[in-house]
């Protein structure tokens, strides 16, 4: 199709020019035609962009609604929930900060953005007391896997920061990511109370953790660490598990 | 501390985010002077009260001229300004004199530690360390503050 939403026949082309050289009529249709789609491209970069913009501000506009909100709120319970809201929120926020940022918009780096994340909630904890150590190999995941891995990796953090650590009980969290032959493997673990005796049960947060590692194939063991829990997700870079 | 709170200027166009914003902003230690939301106010506010930080959101009610305001501010005001945006790439490469920038959608804590941290190199003329997660300095600020002669904690 021309620019002007025509078809260009290349028979009628030659046919009616009538010339002895037909390349150079062909040469302009080529030159029309990339012109054409070189301009359909930059329309279609510059929405993606438009949209790109505008996602990120709606996801502030969202946090920053939350945030008031909690500001107002004076019921601990509701303010739990918000805070629960808030940090998953900022888990999608987090991978969205940092999606268009490198030049490839397929993939994305999840340490880059396990350690962003890590970073937000180590520090809104406020708990000097808990010693965060990281091992994180550079993997790359597509991008639409991104969102749903961070809210994994938040509601899994956000566990043993809450629950393993009791009345000021110092230790340490461990989050690890490595490759491992076809899959990759994030680990948190920490030495805290354990599995039995702090008061994890299974709330929202984990039947998240559950829903969504089914909606991304992978394999969530949680097993004591003896002291503490070590929770193992698997993933697979490419197609299912067996 | 005995020392002075940072003074900032919110110049940013969405109510709602400049109202949660002061907050952060206060809750960070520092002192809220005033709220922008056009180029013009975010202009007349940075000559009146001349803050030390100016947070600028790069589209505001009359189009996108943050960009202007934060060179307007480099120009003829005392502070720095500092870029909050959702497109950091369309930033021109010098920063139009800005000390750097918030990628938008920025969190509570990394807004609260970049606050923390640009006070430190704008009081002290030398940053802590290294800029925290979240927070892009403009190459001449970075120099200026010596922000990487700090090794990479992995």
């Amino acid at each position: 199709m021309g620019r002007d939403g025509t078809k260009h026949d290349m028979t009628d082309l030659t046919k009616s020019s009538g010339i002895d050289d037909p390349r150079v009529d062909l040469e302009a249709v080529v030159a029309e035609r990339t012109q054409a789609l070189t301009e359909a491209l930059a329309q279609k970069t510059a929405l993606l962009h438009e949209v790109d913009h505008r996602v990120k501000n709606n996801l502030q506009l969202i946090s920053s609604l939350l945030l008031l909100q909690n500001r107002r709120a004076g019921d601990p319970a509701v303010k739990a929930s918000l805070r629960g809201v808030l940090e998953r929120i900022n888990a999608i926020a987090t991978v969205h900060r940092r999606l268009f940022q490198s030049e490839d918009v397929e993939r994305f780096d999840v340490s880059a953005f396990v350690r962003d994340l890590i970073s937000d909630m180590a520090g809104l904890s406020a708990r000097d007391d808990i010693q965060i150590r990281l091992d994180l190999e550079r993997v790359d995941v597509a991008a639409a896997k991104a969102a749903p891995l961070a809210l994994v990796v938040s509601e899994l953090l956000s566990n043993a920061l809450c629950h393993a650590f009791p009345e000021g009980r110092a230790g340490e969290i461990f989050v690890g990511i490595t490759r491992l032959g076809g899959d990759f493997r994030i680990e948190i673990a920490d030495d805290g109370v354990g599995l039995e005796t702090s008061a994890r049960k299974l709330g929202f947060g984990l039947t998240i953790v559950q829903l969504l590692c089914q909606q991304l194939k992978a394999r969530c063991e949680t097993t004591a660490a003896l002291p503490g829990t070590r929770v193992v997700v698997q993933l697979p870079v490419n197609g299912a598990h067996s | 501390m005995t020392e002075q709170p940072l003074e900032v200027l919110i110049v940013e166009d969405e109510v709602l985010l400049a109202t949660e914003l002061e907050f952060l902003v206060e809750e960070a230690g520092c002192r809220a002077i005033g709220h922008a939301m056009s180029s013009d106010e975010a202009y007349d506010l940075a000559t009146t009260f001349k803050p030390d930080l100016a947070l600028v959101d790069v589209h505001l009610r009359d189009g996108p001229t943050g960009v202007e305001v934060a060179r307007r501010i480099a120009e003829n005001c005392s502070g720095v300004a500092l870029f909050m945006t959702a497109n950091i790439k369309r930033l021109p490469a010098d920063f139009a004199g800005a000390c750097g920038v918030i990628g938008k959608p920025y969190s509570e804590h990394g807004m609260k530690m970049a606050l923390s941290y640009l006070r430190v190199c704008l009081r002290n003329g030398r940053a802590p360390g290294r800029p925290p997660a979240g927070l892009e300095l403009a190459p001449v600020f970075a120099k200026r503050w010596g922000a990487f002669d700090y090794p990479l904690v992995v």
